[in-house]
């Protein structure tokens, strides 16, 4: 069983959330098939924290999409160096290494410090549990003998800081991201 | 004086606006085997209502008209059997809300690419569009 640790913060803060993840680590891959301990890995950067299905039609793309152009913008300002971006399937079986990899390249994503991570789908799923991100599969149907399913899910973007603590949540699809990049540059 | 107002009358239909227009249509890239959604502007210039009940492409497996809407703070999508265009007015399909959905593709679908869907409607017809594919609305004007 999964405890989120709370601390909680005695002055006032810009943020409204302020919980430690550092208990955590989860192991999951990126695009690249390289091992990634999720958050811990990231600790010293700020990372910018999408949850996405690849075969999202609608509201995923437009989380990933939104995470992009906060990442554009914060590059053409020079203030990108600490900050990383990533996607975290909740799909993980069908969320292959190569189909995050070909879901990165066919959005022209810059790769450089934007993480897509799959993984075994228990720990996939202890990180949306942690995360507060709920991913319920439904509408499954069979197309020409192959399976075609659909989720009900959170609509989130996540803010974690430096010390790997989670500070901030935004919608995924609507997220403001003048908001977010007022917040990331808070935090430097 | 009398040919004189013929021809405006030819003229007048000649010019006459189409009676449904697609408008500002995009769809997103995706790959093959997956699923992208297509947006655009519909408007009704007719007297009547029209319905759109159909969308063709050979780009899906199945094409369907969806929805995604918010319940319980929760993202979820739903199937529409047609869609009415009241007359005179616009419906939008939008990011967030109605769209038309590619299920499962037959081909990766990559930026700057066009495909030409058709859009069926009771009255109209079928209303067939290029439809670019894109990360943004042609109406987006920053970023």
């Amino acid at each position: 069983m999964l405890l989120l640790s709370t601390f909680q913060s005695g002055c006032k803060s810009d943020f409204e959330l302020n919980e430690n993840l550092k208990g955590f680590t989860f192991k999951l891959v990126d695009q690249d098939g390289k091992p990634v301990d999720f958050p811990t890995q990231f600790e010293g950067k700020i990372v910018v924290a999408g949850f996405i299905f690849t075969h999202c039609p609608d509201i995923c793309p437009l989380t990933v999409n939104n995470m992009q152009l906060v990442q554009k913008e914060l590059t053409k300002n020079g203030d990108g160096d600490d900050v990383v971006f990533v996607a975290i399937s909740f799909d993980p079986e069908r969320d292959s290494v190569a189909l995050l990899k070909k879901f990165a390249g066919m959005r022209e994503i810059d790769e450089t410090n934007f993480r897509f991570l799959t993984g075994d789908k228990k720990i996939t799923d202890s990180v949306m549990s942690v995360m507060r991100i709920v991913a319920v599969p439904e509408d499954s149907s069979l197309v020409e003998g192959d399976i075609s399913y659909f989720f009900t899910h959170t609509d989130r973007i996540s803010l974690i800081d430096q010390r790997g603590f989670l500070r901030k949540e935004y919608s995924g699809s609507k997220a403001n991201m003048e908001e977010i990049i007022n917040d990331i540059g808070k935090l430097k | 004086m009398t040919t004189l107002k013929l021809l405006a009358a030819l003229f007048v239909i000649t010019v006459a606006a189409p009676k449904i227009e697609i408008t500002e249509v995009w769809m997103r890239p995706n790959g093959e085997g997956m699923n992208t959604a297509v947006f655009a502007k519909i408007k009704n210039n007719s007297d009547k209502p029209d319905t759109l009940f159909a969308v063709e492409s050979g780009l899906a497996k199945v094409v369907e008209i969806h929805e995604s809407y918010e319940k319980d703070g929760k993202m979820k999508m739903r199937k529409i059997d047609y869609l009415v265009v009241p007359a005179k007015k616009t419906v939008e399909m939008k990011p967030g809300g109605l769209h038309i959905m590619l299920i499962k593709l037959k081909q990766d679908i990559k930026k700057g690419e066009k495909h030409e869907i058709g859009f069926k409607f009771r009255k109209a017809g079928t209303v067939k569009v290029k439809i670019p594919a894109s990360d943004k609305s042609p109406s987006t004007k920053n970023h």
